[in-house]
C-alpha cells in the first residue's frame, strides 16, 4: 500500500507540494482543496508541484492539475510542475494529456529558479 | 492392418478403381521436395516419401514401421503426444514451428502441418504429416531481427555537448517503433544529464511525413512535459516545405535552420554567451 498522503510545505513565498506515487481520486481532490486554502492562507508568489515520485498520471488527475494551476494564477501564483519522470510522460503524451501550458521542470531546483526569473523561456521564438 | 495396406502397398492401390489418378496422387506425394508421411494415431510410421529421406536422411525401409518419436529431440518428449491427441479430435496443426533430429544427429528447424487421414466411414485412423525445413529461413529471420537491432541501436544516440544541453541527431526514417525508442533515449537522457534544452536534429531525415511529423510533436510535447524545451534543427527548404503543405502546426516549436543556430538558441536560454579572445582583450581594454 502506498503512501497516500500529500505533503504541501511553505518555503518562504513559495508552496512545495509533493505528491504520492499512484494518487487516487480522493488525494489528486484533497490536492486542489488545499492548494487553493494555502494560496488564500499564505498569499505565495508560486506553487511547485513536485511529482517525481508520480509512477502512473491518469486523466482526472492530469485535468486536476491543469485546472489547480488555472487557478493559482487567478489567484496571484504561477505553477510549476517539477520532475515529471519520462515513462510518465511518454504516457502523458500519448493520451493527449498535455497540461494545457503549464510550466514545467527537470527538477524542484529548477521550478524555484524558474519562479525567482519568471518568463525566460518566452524570449525565443 | 487395412490402413497400412492401402498406403504402403501398391497391390491394394490396383484394386481401387480409378487406378490412374490414384498413381498420379501417389507421384505427386514422392516427388514433393517436403517431407510427407503417414502415421498412426498412436506414432507409428506408416509411409515415407522420397522428400522425407531427404530432409531426415533416413530411407523409408528404415522408417516405415518406427515409432515417430525417433525424429524427436530429448527434451520435446510430449510433442508428439500432443499433436496426436489434437488429431484425434479432428484437429489440425498448421505451421508449427519446431525441431527434429536428422540420421545424422543433426538438429534441424521444421515447419510442420498435421492433419487428420479419416476413412471412408469418416473415422480418423491416421494423421498425414508434411513437414518443410527451415533452417536457413530460420537463420535469416534472425539476421535479419539481429540487424534491425543493431540499427536501431546505433541509429539513435543522445549527446550531450554541454552542461545542460543535449543533441539528438536524427537519422533515417522516422517509424514507430524507432520513434518511441528515440523518444525515450531522449527522455533519460534528459533526466540523468539534467539538460534544460534538448536539441532534435532531423537534418539527416531524408523525408517527413504526416507519421514522422507526429512523432516529432510528440517528442517535443514529452520534453516539455520532463520540464525541458525542445528545439527542432536541421529544418531544410524542403522539410519546410513538406511541414507547411502538411499543415503541422509548430507555432509553439523553436525551430531552426541548422544545428550551430539551434545550438546558439539553447546557450541563449541559459543565459550563456560565446566571447571570442578578441572580444575578451577589448574588454579588458575598455576596463
Amino acid at each position: 500500500m502506498t503512501n497516500q498522503n500529500i505533503s504541501l510545505v511553505k518555503v518562504r513565498n513559495t508552496l512545495l507540494l509533493t505528491m504520492p506515487a499512484d494518487p487516487d481520486d480522493v488525494t489528486v481532490t484533497t490536492l486542489q482543496e488545499e492548494v487553493l486554502g494555502a494560496m488564500e492562507k499564505y498569499r505565495p508568489k508560486g506553487l511547485v508541484l513536485d511529482i517525481s515520485g508520480v509512477e502512473t498520471l491518469d486523466s482526472f488527475f492530469a485535468r486536476t492539475i491543469t485546472e489547480t494551476s488555472r487557478m493559482v494564477t487567478m489567484m496571484g501564483g504561477q505553477t510549476v510542475i517539477a520532475g515529471m519522470r519520462p515513462s510518465v510522460a511518454i504516457t502523458a503524451t500519448q493520451l493527449g494529456l498535455t497540461m494545457g501550458g503549464t510550466f514545467t521542470a527537470l527538477t524542484v531546483d529548477r521550478a524555484l529558479d524558474l519562479l525567482a526569473h519568471p518568463h525566460p523561456r518566452r524570449r525565443i521564438r | 492392418m487395412a490402413i497400412r495396406s492401402k498406403l504402403s502397398g501398391t497391390a491394394a492401390l490396383e484394386d481401387v478403381e480409378g487406378v490412374g489418378s490414384q498413381a498420379f496422387l501417389a507421384s505427386i506425394v514422392e516427388c514433393s521436395d517436403d517431407a510427407i508421411y503417414g502415421k498412426t494415431l498412436d506414432g507409428t510410421i506408416l509411409s515415407w516419401n522420397r522428400g522425407a529421406e531427404r530432409i531426415y536422411g533416413y530411407s523409408a525401409g528404415e522408417m516405415v514401421g518406427k515409432p515417430v518419436s525417433v525424429l524427436v529431440p530429448a527434451n520435446k518428449p510430449d510433442e508428439v503426444p500432443a499433436i496426436l491427441e489434437r488429431v484425434k479430435r479432428g484437429e489440425r496443426v498448421s505451421h508449427f514451428e519446431t525441431t527434429r533430429v536428422r540420421k545424422d544427429g543433426e538438429v534441424i528447424d521444421l515447419s510442420l502441418n498435421v492433419s487428420p487421414i479419416r476413412d471412408a466411414s469418416g473415422q480418423i485412423i491416421g494423421a498425414s504429416t508434411t513437414a518443410r525445413d527451415v533452417t536457413e529461413q530460420k537463420k535469416m529471420r534472425e539476421a535479419l531481427t539481429e540487424r534491425a537491432k543493431e540499427i536501431l541501436d546505433v541509429s539513435t544516440p543522445v549527446l550531450q555537448v554541454w552542461e545542460g544541453v543535449v543533441v539528438a541527431p536524427f537519422i533515417g526514417t522516422l517509424d514507430t517503433q524507432r520513434a518511441q525508442q528515440f523518444m525515450e533515449r531522449l527522455l533519460d537522457k534528459i533526466v540523468q544529464t539534467n539538460s534544460a534544452v534538448a536539441l532534435l536534429d532531423v537534418t539527416g531525415v531524408p523525408a517527413i511525413d504526416t507519421r514522422t511529423a507526429q512523432h516529432l510533436i510528440e517528442t517535443i510535447t514529452s520534453v516539455r512535459l520532463l520540464g525541458a524545451q525542445a528545439i527542432l534543427t536541421g529544418v531544410r527548404p524542403a522539410i519546410a516545405q513538406t511541414l507547411a503543405h502538411l499543415g503541422i502546426n509548430l507555432a509553439d516549436v523553436v525551430t531552426r535552420s541548422s544545428l550551430a543556430a539551434g545550438l546558439r538558441v539553447a546557450l541563449d536560454i541559459l543565459n550563456l554567451k560565446i566571447i571570442t579572445q578578441e572580444d575578451q582583450a577589448k574588454g579588458a581594454q575598455s576596463l
